[in-house]
């Protein structure tokens, strides 16, 4: 298995605003292997969940791909139709959304939900096997399969969480985007999921890209990680890497302000200013202004993606704060 | 945090609070302008209400120069030089005359103004009430919030027009007396409901704990704190105040229920009294009035619209 | 669920009396009272008149006549009229509230099935000339001054075109000699039409189980079978010629009420589209992969239909509104027009007989609405 199962290149989306052109992902590169789980980080607005969207191409009317490749199974899917796209959509890459309180729809039951999206992707399965089917995935996620005959509203925020990632992998996808999986949850609740849904990847041997602003939560399942900034990739690395030896300066305060305990929620207090408006990004490393270590290069010319050391590559002028 | 430089013409000459107000509303005022200036549909209606105004402001004008007011009185003018009414449009007069000789283009310019001021009085009596119970009734909830609440459903669930039918023959109404009914009825009835489903999440706003921990009292917090925020919904529910208002008028006028002069249902109604409502080769009697009626709904019924999507998040585009 | 509409059935009993109080003080507050067209007549001496008074019962206080005029309600007595003496209030409302009920129950049928389907496809396909188009239209069309509408609908349609009548319920002349009443034919006009429209109800929901592809056959034959049925019974007992002639007249009201309404339920479908597009739902079912059409029909429509029902539902409780206005024009002889002339000869007992009709129809309609509501909205139905 060389080939791998995703290949996002150079991929910049916009989406058109009333106040002009807002570039949401600015060539962003990455690539995931079979059975690899990937954490996208960053603080919000900063284009993860942007990311992910464009991925399934589910992307709003005033959203478009600008240039960029997304390769699944060997196959740009940039190009693809709409009537293309459902297949790919669920069948090959299915997704964990940010709040499951919203995304199963409260007028049908769960179980029916889930079949809905099989009756779509496995037309030849009888009612029976389907209901099978849907039982097996409810065990799997550790709900009572008697529940799948409920509705969204009479299921707690955890037990709706499991239901959206049954349906996740209702149809046996290579890859799984989980936005935000479990931040609506509480802490206590955050936790077991994690580790289930790290125990089913590998049970089933799937790719994962998990998206979080909390890097407690990106820290406990992920193999890989990406610092976003505005809408590009600031860092990538093993999770080792990136934890232990960041070289952007974004990832290094990423990293102060996280705390030694996992799993509490917490904010990036330790930047001084906001994050760009996107509509109207810095010239240069957008990171600049914010940047303790900017100079006027910073200023002028945006960093080149590259890699520092074998599979750790970053953006930065200043690498671990270096004035050369 | 950057730091400020103090200068000190800051010191010497703070903005008094007022001034800053007056400042951020204007701002919002220009913006929700521009944003409304980008809808065609919202834009339609206030063309129409603009040619409408003209209209109003063009009537006393013209019949204080080149109208003569014993033949182009909206109520007690005729021309006696055409032998038979009603005669059809012609170069004197511009939409032909009634049956009882008046002119019906001086007819339809002169109860433009009335009809504006029935939609702005009922209108006004609408929010005001509607305003103020939906922000009580939400802040304090319980039995007041009942109450008032049990009495829209009542006042909701009957209908309006019947109502308005009955009332205006067991009583004498007029203009005015119109414009308050419809107002009250508003304002008691679905108005309410809306407004005070709107102040209850304003309610749960964090300023507003901010402004009670802050010592601020109960009318207080109501009248500068939710009410303020309320306002754009009561603005657009004026609007569709205005549409029923005009509509409902109309109805009672083609009626002949209502104590009044002139309006454009009277002209309807005065075409039906005269036996030419089904005659439509004379559709000067029909049309003119009907369509101003129309319009006039219309246009404020779009500008509501128009604001709508201005304050509803939802149905924005982007 | 049985607790929530028994609660909503005990709100709705509460604010019905609520009611029946209101239009009764109402009333009563009239200058005079509703003796009036009485006592104007100039031969009466003062004896006369108030012997005709304490007759009346206008000589007692306010209370007394309430509670009086309350319990005679409760026995189904609502008075005689004045304008139909001496047939009393109650037998003018069976003869008439039917002909207003079935006029726009079929009137907002329609335009709510057009409005649901133009609304739904409206907010689907966003932008461009055809959505400020058919909004500037629909706006049109919803302000119209409804008396204007409707006589182009007669000018076209019945005077230039000749397709329908001009007003009326029936042909007086194609009726002499008919073997029975206007009313019977019409009742079983309705009955025939209830009954076709719960076997058609029965027919859609057992479809339902059937698989994907014997849907559709199954409906067409079960529809054909429904018709069919009617057909025979109307033939068989000869009173077709006079159900047509009903029909007949019926159907330009329809279309013109339908028309109008039409375009407020379209407005309203929109919008409320618009709302559910946006939610996380039909994101989600779109990352499954579902096609856009079952998008569309299953999940935003599906949604956006909960405020249309209630507005479906509601509007059939204002019938009476439209009917003043609609039943003058077309001289059709249903509640609408009853109470407008009731209310023009000051025959208090129908004014207040065809309130007390609004007002049980609106609670109906309330009624009808909570339980669709929770029929739809499993939300309510198992909370």
């Amino acid at each position: 298995m060389t080939e791998p199962l995703l290949q996002v290149e150079n991929l910049t989306m916009h989406y058109t605003t009333r106040a002009g052109e807002l570039s949401a992902v600015d060539n962003v590169s990455f690539s995931l292997k079979k059975g690899e789980a990937l954490g996208l980080v960053g603080e919000s607005g900063c284009g993860k969940t942007s990311v992910a969207l464009t991925v399934l191409k589910l992307l709003p009317e005033n959203g478009y791909i600008k240039e960029g490749k997304i390769i699944v199974n060997g196959k740009d899917i940039v190009p693809y139709t709409e009537q293309e796209m459902r297949k790919v959509r669920w069948g090959e890459i299915s997704m964990v959304f940010q709040a499951a309180m919203n995304a199963l729809n409260p007028v049908y039951r769960v179980g029916d939900q889930i079949i809905e999206a099989l009756e779509e992707h496995q037309p030849q399965m009888t009612n029976k096997e389907m209901k099978q089917k849907v039982t097996e995935l409810f065990e799997l996620v550790g709900l009572e399969s008697a529940l799948m005959d409920r509705f969204p509203h009479e299921f707690s925020g955890g037990m709706r969480q499991r239901a959206v990632i049954a349906m996740a992998l209702s149809c046996g996808p290579d890859m799984i985007i989980a936005d935000e999986p479990t931040t609506a949850l509480d802490v206590i609740v955050q936790d077991s999921l994690l580790k289930e849904m790290r125990e089913f990847q590998d049970q089933l041997g799937m790719a994962m890209i998990y998206i979080s602003h909390d890097v407690g939560v990106i820290a406990e399942v992920s193999d890989r990680v990406g610092v976003m900034y505005a809408g590009r990739l600031a860092e990538m690395g093993t999770a080792e890497e990136i934890f232990h030896d960041p070289i952007h300066p974004y990832t290094m305060a990423l990293m102060s302000s996280f705390p030694s305990t996992v799993g509490e929620k917490t904010d990036l207090v330790l930047l001084p200013g906001e994050p760009p408006d996107l509509l109207n990004p810095p010239t240069g490393c957008r990171f600049h202004p914010r940047c303790p270590y900017a100079t006027d290069v910073c200023k002028e010319e945006q960093p080149e993606f590259k890699e520092h050391s074998p599979g750790h590559l970053a953006a930065c002028w200043h690498p671990r704060g270096e004035q050369s | 945090m950057a730091e400020t430089t103090i200068t000190g013409s800051d010191l010497v000459k703070p903005d008094s609070l007022w001034r800053i107000r007056l400042r951020l509303s204007w701002q919002a005022f220009k913006k929700n302008a521009a944003l409304f200036a980008e809808n065609p549909v919202g834009l339609i209606g206030f063309a129409i209400i603009l040619i409408f105004m003209l209209m109003a402001v063009a009537h006393p004008i013209l019949i204080n120069t080149v109208w003569d007011p014993v033949i182009y009185d909206p109520v007690t003018g005729i021309d006696i030089t055409i032998p038979f009414h009603p005669s059809p449009p012609s170069p004197t007069h511009l939409l032909g005359t009634d049956s009882f000789g008046r002119d019906v283009l001086s007819q339809l310019m002169f109860s433009t103004a009335s009809e504006f001021a029935l939609g702005a009085v009922a209108a006004i009596v609408t929010v005001l009430i509607a305003t103020t119970i939906g922000a009580v009734a939400a802040y304090y909830g319980g039995i007041i919030d009942t109450i008032f609440m049990r009495f829209a459903d009542l006042v909701v669930m009957t209908p309006f027009v019947t109502l308005l039918i009955v009332l205006s023959t067991l009583f004498e109404v007029g203009m005015i007396e119109l414009a308050i009914i419809i107002g009250l009825l508003g304002g008691f009835g679905s108005t309410t409901i809306i407004i005070k489903s709107q102040a209850l999440t304003v309610k749960v706003r964090t300023y507003i704990e901010a402004a009670r921990i802050a010592g601020g009292g109960d009318a207080r917090i109501i009248f500068r704190h939710i009410i303020p925020n309320l306002l754009p919904l009561s603005f657009l529910y004026m609007m569709f105040t205005v549409t029923s208002a005009i509509f409902s008028e109309a109805v009672l006028s083609f009626f002949g229920l209502l104590n009044i002069r002139m309006s454009w249902g009277l002209m309807i109604f005065t075409t039906q009294f005269s036996g030419y409502l089904l005659d439509f080769e004379k559709w000067w009697l029909i049309y003119p009035a009907s369509v101003a009626i129309t319009a006039m709904c219309a246009a404020f019924y779009l500008v509501g619209r128009g604001i709508d999507e201005i304050i509803n998040p939802r149905l924005r585009r982007r | 669920m049985r607790g929530y509409l028994f609660k909503r059935l005990a709100q709705i009993v509460i604010t019905f009396f609520l009611f029946l109080s209101a239009i009764f003080f109402l009333v009563d507050a009239q200058p005079g009272d509703y003796g009036n067209v009485f006592y104007s007549n100039p031969r009466l001496t003062p004896e006369q008149r108030q012997q005709l008074k304490a007759n009346l019962g206008l000589d007692q206080p306010t209370w007394v006549r309430y509670t009086k005029w309350m319990s005679s309600f409760l026995q189904g007595d609502l008075g005689i009229s004045f304008s139909n003496y001496p047939r009393p209030v109650i037998d003018v409302i069976a003869e008439r509230a039917p002909r207003t009920i079935v006029l726009f129950m079929s009137a907002t049928v329609v335009s709510f099935y057009f409005g649901f389907m133009a609304g739904k496809l409206l907010a689907w396909n966003r932008g461009g000339l055809v959505e400020y188009a058919s909004t500037i239209g629909g706006v049109s069309l919803y302000t119209v001054f409804t008396p204007w509408f409707a006589l182009i609908m007669i000018w076209v349609f019945a005077f230039r075109l000749g397709w329908f009548p001009i007003g009326k319920f029936i042909e007086p002349t194609a009726w002499i000699g008919a073997p029975t009443e206007v009313n019977d034919v019409f009742i079983r006009l309705i009955f025939t039409a209830l009954i076709a429209s719960v076997l058609l109800f029965t027919l859609l929901v057992s479809v339902g189980r059937l698989n994907t592809n014997q849907r559709r056959p199954a409906t067409w034959i079960g529809m054909a079978v429904i018709a069919a049925g009617a057909l025979i019974y109307w033939l068989n007992t000869g009173l077709g010629v006079y159900a047509l002639d009903i029909l007949w007249h019926l159907t330009l009201p329809i279309i013109t009420l339908a028309l109008i309404s039409f375009a407020g339920s379209m407005l309203l479908t929109r919008n409320s589209m618009l709302e559910t597009l946006r939610e996380d739902y039909v994101l989600a079912a779109r990352a499954k992969g579902i096609s856009e059409k079952a998008i569309r029909d299953r999940h935003a429509a599906r949604n956006a239909m909960l405020p249309v029902v209630t507005s479906f539902v509601f509007s059939l409780a204002f019938a009476i509104d439209g009917g003043v206005i609609t039943e003058t024009v077309f001289s059709w002889p249903g509640m609408g027009r009853t109470l407008l002339t009731a209310a023009n000869a000051e025959d208090i007992p129908m004014v207040l007989g065809a309130l007390v009709f609004t007002g049980t129809l609106a609670l109906t309609a309330h009624l009808v609405a909570d339980i669709l509501y929770a029929y739809l909205d499993p939300r309510i139905r198992y909370a």
